[in-house]
């Protein structure tokens, strides 16, 4: 990120920040460390009861994650407002649910995935959080809680976060279906998946997963390489091309992995898969280089092939989208002030500037509702609610992502992920599905 | 062969190494072209215009995800101490096999073993062997012994080698002069080994500053370099990943260079001295 | 005397120590945790075989396998080939030992950028829209981008290739400079043509070179995971590959009763290259 365009951004949130002190200063400064005031505090000195308090007291919090939402950027923004130091180690996907399990010690702060937490909380490494001390739990996305984004939505198959959120006490490991008072994870950013495709490449038009098989596209389409995930990537796609029919697709049995599996190797012998990709960086280069025109894809590596100057889209199809999430867990062993601290860090996390800020990225916050009062009008109007942009669309860092009359791919918040049609999934037959994954790599 | 006349043998295998040695460096010239990227080009093909925007960014600025800085310095330092441990423990390992002692053999077969066992059995041993025990993993602990059982191997090997041509007279002929166990060592024998010891540094260093799979799982809280650039490869990276490639061969060229220039002088004054 | 009696017993001792504690100890760790039990979330001590069970009896492990092998043997093949001519070059026909070092040093440099960037640098090179098919296409050899470059069988010999060469340089190189030329001299004076005197007198010699070298190229290629997985796109599995696969996923023992295979197979492997060698007497 350059020195430049920070000074852009972060006078822009200074300036926003003081345009809300209007309204929000007498409401706020009631709540105790109301961290959201930090923006403001930075810029004039006004400093709420928190920041003196670790600055006095230095605490260190230690966070590992993938680089997705493990950003330097946080980091430096939370230190000015809290004065915590976070120390940020970016792992890939395999690494983070390693060191969980296995490193209890080595962090404090774990951001993880929501499939990986159904395998990792079990272990005993992380503890629960208590919902009492979380300042904007009641306004923290029902699809994380109750699991419907409205009442009369329907909850999507495979781990869907709501599954894996609670546990039934404050030292229990067992997942409870419905909400307590102990959460597994705050959620930190959740998207739906799509297939990413070169408009100037395919030459036709986009619409369901089955796309991807189409025998002109042959050698040059994509996806995950990660089991979780790439399973129900493929199922999405046999679902569509009417190989599979699902009981659960998040849950299957052993005959429909292997109808599936066994139907992934067909079309991989066929020759029609170019790569399989596993960190997000791979998928961009595969797509900006031209190796391959259609994959699954992350929407911010959609936006980076595009910030080169690239055409890409994030094609909205009809069998909805394949959706996951991720969220700060606390490890077992934190206790008095870190403990303190690392709640204190949660709160700020979703009291808006960082849900701004991976808004920014094409992500989604927890708490949309905090986050809207960082985020222009114009910028909340083209993220969330679907319509066409009227000024330029700037990324974080401030480079131009979509130039004024853009709209998003997919449309709203409520269009996207209330077409959620599965989450990424550990499923009970885990164990044999990855098996038949391998089988499908080596074949 | 060595002779004085050159024949056809020298040309071809002469076309044949510099063959060897642009392929040694093809991946490197598409480093070195992409790390001139414009400011929206991204790791592959097409350039997006030409600038110096990568390796500002590489020396000036922070990354979104990651800390290059921090990762190399740990780099660094293990490099380091692998480096000096393995030519302190592989020299007095090579000593030690100069004479018959009782299970030098299974010692010589556990070392080829450290060897040939794959990286990443190590790496996942050395991890579950700290939980079993339930010690923290550490790149400078755990991290650091992964590195030895790689780099010890080729620094006991590469000790066999020059002690199985080290000519014991020299020895002899210091002990006859009355001199004790450790004057012939620090006097005759360091002297003629010191160029393998640098060699055995050298290689162990390399190893070390480029090991990934033995790290993966015993690095600990914190990320080696490998380890970090590939964790920032979960984020969109930029060509500032080849603008480091960039610096790093600019550099060790450099530092060969200025190498063989200081070797080039002190051979001459030395011959000076000799001369006069 | 019983100073220089108990010395090499001092100075091995780090070395030993070492080995135990980072070698012996971790392996031994495997061995037991490949007796496991697991489950999607935990691992728990047992004594069940289940883990050796499925691997040996799944056909996957077999084919993967069978492909780590053949990717093993033809990357042995070439490197072997290719290492042994550079060694060869350097030994006898570059005769100061500084322009030895220099050139070793040369082919050093790159490895000194991470190998993961290097990684990623393929693509472009070897990319359909990459240099060499840019080039090749300029040059008016083919009219259609070769496919074949990246994300393949070749593309992952090739990558090994790269990476693994100079270990095989190097024992080569050493053990070619021990061989005294007196003996090529008289070789040549007994009549001999330049052939004659390679496959009599060079490469019977440089045997125990080519020995270190092939179990350097042999165990790197049979353990690697992170080569395959870039260069073949994940198009392609290796043992290591899976067993990466399986730690990730947690399945700790299933991993670890591969390790144990793949080490028994490894410890096979270069036995048989130490009964045709005795490095340590002939290095």
């Amino acid at each position: 990120m350059s020195q430049k365009t920070t000074d852009r951004t972060g006078a822009a949130g200074a300036n926003k920040a003081a345009g809300k002190q209007a309204k929000g200063l007498s409401r706020r400064s009631v709540l105790k460390g109301a961290a959201a005031l930090g923006g403001l505090a930075a810029g004039s000195g006004a400093v709420t009861g928190f920041p003196t308090i670790w600055a006095q007291n230095p605490i260190t919090l230690r966070q590992f994650g993938t680089g997705v939402s493990n950003l330097n950027a946080i980091a430096e923004k939370c230190k000015a407002d809290l004065g915590i130091t976070l120390q940020m180690t970016a792992l890939d996907s395999d690494a983070v649910s390693q060191r969980v399990v296995t490193q209890a010690n080595s962090f404090d702060v774990a951001d993880i995935e929501y499939w990986i937490c159904k395998k990792v909380f079990p272990a005993g490494t992380l503890q629960p959080m208590d919902v009492k001390k979380i300042k904007f739990y009641d306004q923290i996305v029902p699809i994380f809680t109750t699991g419907k984004l409205t009442p009369e939505s329907k909850i999507a198959q495979g781990t869907a976060p709501n599954t894996v959120s609670f546990v039934e006490g404050a030292d229990s490991k067992k997942f409870s279906p419905t909400p307590t008072q102990w959460m597994t994870l705050i959620p930190t950013i959740y998207n739906a998946d799509t297939l990413g495709i070169r408009p100037d490449l395919v030459g036709r038009p986009i619409k369901n997963w089955k796309d991807i098989l189409d025998p002109a596209f042959k050698g040059k389409t994509s996806i995950l390489n990660i089991p979780s995930i790439g399973i129900m990537d493929a199922a999405m796609i046999c679902e569509s091309a009417g190989i599979a029919k699902y009981a659960d697709k998040g849950n299957m049995t052993k005959a429909e992995i292997d109808t599936t599996i066994d139907f992934l190797i067909k079309t991989k012998k066929a020759g029609q898969f170019r790569a399989f990709w596993k960190t997000f960086d791979e998928s961009v280069n595969l797509m900006a280089s031209g190796e391959v025109v259609i994959q699954s894809m992350w929407s911010p590596a959609v936006a980076a092939v595009r910030s080169k100057g690239i055409p890409c889209v994030y094609q909205p199809l009809e069998e909805g989208y394949r959706a996951w999430g991720g969220g700060l867990g606390l490890a077992k062993h934190l206790k008095g002030a870190q403990l303190d601290a690392a709640y204190e860090y949660i709160n700020w996390y979703l009291s808006g500037w960082v849900g701004a800020y991976l808004n920014r990225q094409g992500y989604y916050s927890a708490v949309l509702s905090t986050a809207e009062k960082y985020m222009t009008p114009d910028e909340w109007a083209f993220w969330m609610l679907g319509q066409p942009a009227k000024t330029d669309i700037l990324s974080p860092e401030g480079k131009v992502m979509y130039t004024a009359g853009a709209v998003r791919d997919g449309g709203s918040f409520q269009d996207r992920m209330g077409a959620v049609a599965c989450w990424n999934s550990v499923m009970d037959e885990d164990r044999y599905m990855v098996r038949r994954w391998n089988e499908f790599i080596a074949a | 062969m060595n002779s004085e006349r050159r024949g056809l043998g020298f040309y071809v295998l002469t076309a044949f190494f510099v063959l060897f040695v642009l392929f040694l460096y093809g991946p490197m010239t598409t480093i070195f072209i992409l790390s001139f990227q414009g400011p929206n080009g991204g790791l592959t093909f097409p350039m997006n215009g030409v600038s110096l925007r990568w390796f500002e960014n590489l020396l000036f600025e922070q990354q979104a995800v990651g800390d290059f800085g921090g990762a190399f310095a740990r780099s660094l330092i293990l490099g380091v101490m692998t480096m000096l441990t393995t030519v302190v423990v592989s020299l007095l390992a090579g000593l030690a096999f100069r004479r018959r002692f009782l299970g030098s053999g299974p010692l010589f077969y556990l070392t080829i073993a450290s060897l040939i066992v794959p990286s990443i059995l190590i790496s996942l041993g050395i991890g579950l062997a700290f939980q079993v025990v339930g010690l923290e993993p550490a790149w400078y602990t755990s991290g650091f012994g992964a590195h030895l059982t790689w780099t010890l191997p080729f620094g006991l090997l590469i000790m066999f080698a020059v002690f199985n041509r080290f000519n014991p007279a020299y020895e002899e002929a210091a002990r006859d002069l009355g001199a004790t166990p450790w004057q012939t060592f620090a006097h005759v024998v360091l002297p003629i080994i010191l160029p393998s010891l640098i060699g055995v540094g050298l290689f162990g260093f390399t190893l070390s500053y480029d090991e990934f799979a033995r790290t993966l799982m015993t690095a600990g809280t914190f990320n080696t370099l490998p380890l970090e650039i590939y964790g920032m490869t979960t984020n969109v990276t930029t060509p500032v990943l080849y603008a480091l490639g960039t610096v790093t061969t600019v550099f060790s060229m450099a530092v060969i260079l200025v190498s063989l220039a200081a070797i080039a002088v002190l051979r001459k004054r030395r011959a000076r001295r000799i001369a006069g | 005397m019983t100073l220089s009696r108990i010395a090499p017993y001092l100075q091995a001792t780090p070395l030993t120590a070492i080995l135990a504690a980072f070698l012996v100890l971790p392996i031994a760790t495997i061995v037991m945790v490949s007796f496991w039990d697991y489950d999607s979330i935990q691992i728990f001590p047992a004594f069940v075989f289940t883990n050796y069970e499925e691997t040996i009896t799944s056909p996957v492990t077999w084919s993967i396998y069978l492909n780590t092998l053949k990717y093993t043997v033809i990357v042995w093949a070439v490197t072997l080939v290719i290492g042994f001519w550079v060694a060869y070059y350097l030994a006898f026909h570059i005769r100061s030992a500084t322009a030895q070092m220099v050139l070793f040093l040369v082919c050093t440099v790159p490895f000194l950028t991470s190998n993961i960037i290097r990684m990623i640098s393929w693509i472009p090179f070897l990319g359909r829209n990459g240099l060499l098919n840019q080039s090749l296409m300029q040059m008016g050899l083919i009219d259609q981008p070769l496919e074949f470059l990246l994300f393949s069988d070749f593309a992952v010999v090739l990558a090994m290739v790269h990476l693994y060469t100079l270990f095989m340089v190097t024992p080569i190189f050493n053990t070619l400079m021990r061989i005294d030329r007196a003996l090529i001299e008289a070789a040549r004076d007994a009549g001999a043509n330049a052939f004659q005197i390679l496959t009599n007198v060079i490469i019977p010699l440089a045997k125990p070179g080519i020995a270190i070298g092939s179990i350097f190229v042999v165990t790197l290629v049979m353990g690697d995971f992170i080569t395959v997985r870039f260069m073949s796109g994940g198009q392609s599995a290796s043992v290591g590959l899976m067993m990466a696969n399986q730690i990730a996923l947690l399945q700790y023992p299933a991993a670890a009763a591969n390790a144990v295979i793949l080490l028994i197979l490894v410890l096979l492997l270069v036995g048989g290259i130490l009964r045709i060698v005795n490095i340590r007497k002939e290095l």
